[in-house]
């Protein structure tokens, strides 16, 4: 019983960080109807930069999203701005779909770009908190995915209060219900999905740094997050923001509890069950709100 | 004529290929290879096709099918000793299985879902045979794959010794699939796919089924990805979850596509030719850090299709090859045998057609209809009036189906409505206009009515020649063989009256049928109402023009703020001080 105590810990832990990825893709669709598959390739890009600054200039990675944080909210508005912006304008439609292929394009491209300057080797950041873990109730909890736990609540709580308490969190979630009547209420609808592309961008910093410690870094990292992002999406339900934390939370249960327990590939089959299973009985997902 | 011949002669040409190479460069096998791959490929993103372009459903998950065929195939050859042959269309059928059971839940919602299902589902079933060594007893080693006994040429067990062999085998598919892509695009399917691809819901009001299209849509591509990848297993002879079920394939399926022209024919052909060769040069000229070089360019090239040319390499080479011919209907006036409206509206011994009963709903805090209640006769013309966010268009989406009630009851022909869908509706007899017109701006004036004749029609042929004759009747005779997105406003509304009438209503809803509209398509569009109208048919109009309305209908209601507040025949009630307060404003009554 310990041992499964202990792989759900360490399953729930991890899970904060999916959560956290989770939540990027889903400020995006929620505010814009569109599926962001470049979200993965802003947390490369994100643990590259966490990865520099600790390299070059001793910059310790729970530091970094002082600088990464601005840099990809930047990013993110810019590509939202340069590639989005003008098909979000000739594509009338509730659901965008040709933008989900631009930024599959996009990520191909940044990806492989990536591993044409980086090279596909695994590079690692070994501070002080990578290997620190303590005991609790019996319980080992390594310190750097306790952090990673922590950020993930920490960075739910700001958007709460930014989506619930402040005038652009709401213009946000105004244009998310109804960009036309948003856009007839005096927002400005694409400086809005800048702002949205440009948050959940610059929270990949806030995931780069508290995987850095403890995570490979390489070019084909952020997909394998992203893929993991998907079923989560899926699970949570599409669009909302305490679904993708639910779900992040539950698939990391599921594989490092099931994974301990029995094995690696009951915890996929387990999952994949569950992943059905929600599918069909609510396939908006657990916690989505299916529109008509 | 002329395109099946050419289609022959290329056929013919591709055949004699091998031949060609052999005298050219001996048994080098490299260039053989090389057409196969570009084969393999066009074949993928045409099975992709079906559902990604025909249906606009974009499944990012395909290499998940293609590696349930490899797997099944080779499974069964391995430890049954069944031939590929057959275990191809095993696999097949389980995929076809296995794709509609994930279409099913999604098509009931929107795009973007269908996409993230798509991919979560291959990463997972990747990841799950990745960590799986044995399947009910059958070794299959996790991620290190297995080999497929290598058994020397023995056709009969899709087995060649060299390219040649399946060279002619994947040229054989090649064919099959272009072919089934075609057949599909001309039949009913691919009408209501098209039509589902450009706008669903009004698909959905023309009585199409969008979950059953796109679900079969989604089951023969299932089926023919599989089938890919059982000769993706003979081929190479090795197969391993990292590769088959790879990202890679998935996104290579929907980038060719779209590359060659989404949702057309030969598109994936086109992807095809010219990007797989990009990929085998660059793949030669660089290894190492350089090895992506080939995604980096699959990955510019599909930006920048979206971005600058949506319609892909199919159109430009189209209108190389020749003009393109204006469908012949144009010409055909058919007004000899006009349709009859009132064929379908036989009233139902003095009961209310319709019958709206209490109906209220309200969105948030807001308000859209109250307590709303009233009837429209057997062959009436029932006008509903009130100012901007009265609740008309609501009360349209209440009838229709588009919305649910949060209250009240919605009767028609004797029968109460319940949870049908906006389809089913239709096909009780229910037809609507939209407020803003949503011409399926991919297809032609005449294929739009197709679309609306289709549900109802025995053949293709029948409801081309009934399409023909209700868009006559509409006045749009001459503009058959347009695209819609040619078409003017004006131009539009008559589209959308003549494919609302092509459902064979019993009865219509027209919103705002001459909003919008400029003067001088005004006299025609109210002369096509009054058409209608004579011929009998009942009418649940919206209209903002009072002169219009008050001179269609028998009898108005007005609505202000999601309630009724008079209800009679149309003199008295626009001359009524209180309608003309919430209607025309106190500050212009008083002026």
């Amino acid at each position: 019983m310990r041992g499964l105590a202990q792989a759900a810990t360490s399953g729930l832990l991890i899970g904060a960080v999916y959560g956290l990825i989770a939540l990027g893709l889903n400020i995006v669709f929620g505010t814009m109807r569109v599926v962001n598959f470049a979200q993965g390739t802003l947390l490369m890009a994100g643990m590259f930069l966490t990865y520099w600054l600790w390299e070059l200039g001793g910059v310790h990675p729970y530091i970094s999203p002082l600088v990464t944080v601005p840099l990809l909210f930047g990013l993110g508005f810019a590509i939202q701005h340069l590639f989005v912006s003008p098909l979000l304008a000739r594509e009338r439609a509730r659901e965008p779909m040709s933008v989900l292929l631009l930024t599959l394009g996009l990520a191909l491209v940044l990806e492989n770009v990536a591993l044409l300057f980086f090279s596909a080797d695994f590079k690692t950041v070994t501070t002080d908190v990578s290997m620190q873990t303590f005991k609790t109730a019996g319980l080992i909890v390594s310190v750097p995915r306790l952090v990673g736990l922590g950020a993930m609540i920490a960075t739910s709580l700001g958007l709460y209060l930014f989506f619930m308490h402040t005038d652009l969190g709401r213009a946000v979630r105004a244009t998310g219900q109804d960009r036309e009547v948003a856009r007839l209420m005096g927002i400005n609808d694409f400086r809005i999905y800048g702002v949205a592309y440009g948050l959940s961008a610059a929270m990949m910093g806030i995931a780069a740094a508290v995987l850095v410690p403890f995570f490979y870094i390489h070019p084909g990292v952020g997909t394998s997050f992203l893929l993991k992002a998907f079923v989560i999406v899926v699970l949570g339900g599409l669009g909302s923001m305490p679904g993708a934390a639910l779900g992040g939370l539950l698939v990391g249960v599921i594989e490092g509890a099931v994974a301990l327990w029995v094995q690696a590939a009951v915890a996929q089959i387990v999952l994949f069950a569950v992943f059905v299973a929600i599918l069909f009985v609510r396939p908006a997902g657990l916690l989505g709100v299916e529109r008509r | 004529m002329r395109h099946a011949g050419l289609a022959l002669l290329s056929i013919v040409g591709a055949a004699l290929v091998p031949f060609a190479t052999r005298a050219l460069i001996g048994d080098d096998d490299y260039w053989l290879q090389v057409l196969i791959w570009v084969m393999f490929f066009a074949y993928l993103s045409a099975a992709w096709n079906l559902i990604g372009g025909f249906a606009g459903q974009y499944s990012i998950g395909h290499a998940g099918l293609l590696g349930i065929g490899a797997y099944t195939s080779s499974l069964l050859y391995v430890h049954a000793g069944v031939s590929p042959w057959l275990g191809m269309l095993a696999g097949g059928c389980l995929a076809a299985v296995v794709g509609g059971a994930i279409g099913y839940p999604c098509f009931r919602l929107r795009g973007a879902f269908f996409s993230l299902v798509t991919i979560a589902f291959a990463e997972m079933l990747r990841v799950g045979t990745e960590l799986t060594d044995s399947l009910f007893g059958l070794p299959i080693n996790g991620v290190r794959g297995f080999l497929l006994p290598v058994a020397g040429s023995r056709p009969a067990d899709f087995q060649f010794v060299g390219k040649r062999g399946y060279y002619y085998v994947m040229l054989g598919l090649l064919v099959i699939i272009l072919t089934v892509g075609w057949l599909v695009k001309r039949s009913r399917l691919g009408y209501y796919l098209a039509a589902i691809r450009d706008d669903e819901d009004a698909a959905a009001a023309l009585g199409v089924r969008p979950a059953r299209a796109k679900l079969l849509a989604m089951v023969l591509s299932s089926f023919f990805t599989a089938i890919g990848g059982t000769f993706y297993a003979q081929l190479i002879g090795f197969i391993t979850p990292t590769r088959t079920m790879s990202l890679d394939f998935s996104v290579q399926m929907v980038v060719m596509p779209v590359l060659g022209g989404i949702g057309t024919v030969l598109g994936p052909l086109w992807g095809a030719l010219v990007l797989v060769p990009i990929g085998e040069v660059t793949r030669a000229l660089w290894s190492g850090s350089l090895q992506g070089v080939h995604l980096i360019i699959y990955g510019a090239l599909l930006m920048l299709v979206i971005l600058k040319w949506p319609q892909g390499i199919d159109p430009w080479l189209r209108g190389l090859i020749a003009r393109r011919r204006e469908t012949p209907v144009a010409a055909q006036p058919i007004l000899g045998d006009a349709p009859l409206v009132t064929a379908h509206a036989s009233p139902d011994g003095g009961e209310a057609l319709l019958r709206v009963d209490g109906l209220s709903r309200s969105f948030g805090g807001a308000v859209g209809v109250r307590e709303l209640s009233f009837e429209v006769a057997p062959g009436e013309v029932v006008g509903i009036i009130g100012a901007n966010g009265a609740g008309k268009t609501t009360v349209f989406n209440l009838i229709t189906g588009a919305l649910a009630a949060d209250g009240g009851d919605v009767w028609f022909a004797g029968r109460r409505l319940g949870r049908e869908s906006p389809d089913a509706r239709n096909r009780l007899g229910i037809a609507r206009t939209f407020q803003i017109v949503r011409p399926f701006i991919g297809l032609t004036a005449l294929e739009n009515v197709m679309v609306a004749a289709l549900p109802r029609a025995a053949s293709v042929a029948e409801a081309r020649r009934e399409a023909g004759r209700w868009l006559a009747f509409a006045g749009l005779g001459h503009r058959a063989g347009v695209i819609a997105s040619g078409l003017s406003t004006g131009e539009r509304k008559r589209l959308e009256l003549a494919r609302a009438l092509a459902t064979r209503p019993r009865l219509l809803l027209l919103d705002e049928v001459t909003g919008g509209v400029d003067q001088r398509s005004l006299p025609g569009l109210v002369r096509l109402m009054q058409g209608i109208r004579a011929e009998g048919l009942t009418l649940l109009v919206i209209e903002h023009n009072l002169r219009v309305v008050t001179a269609l209908a028998d009898r108005l209601v007005v609505l202000h703020l999601g309630e009724k507040i008079r209800e009679g025949p149309p003199q008295a009630v626009v001359t009524d001080p209180a309608v003309v307060d919430v209607y025309v404003g106190a500050t212009v009554a008083r002026g």
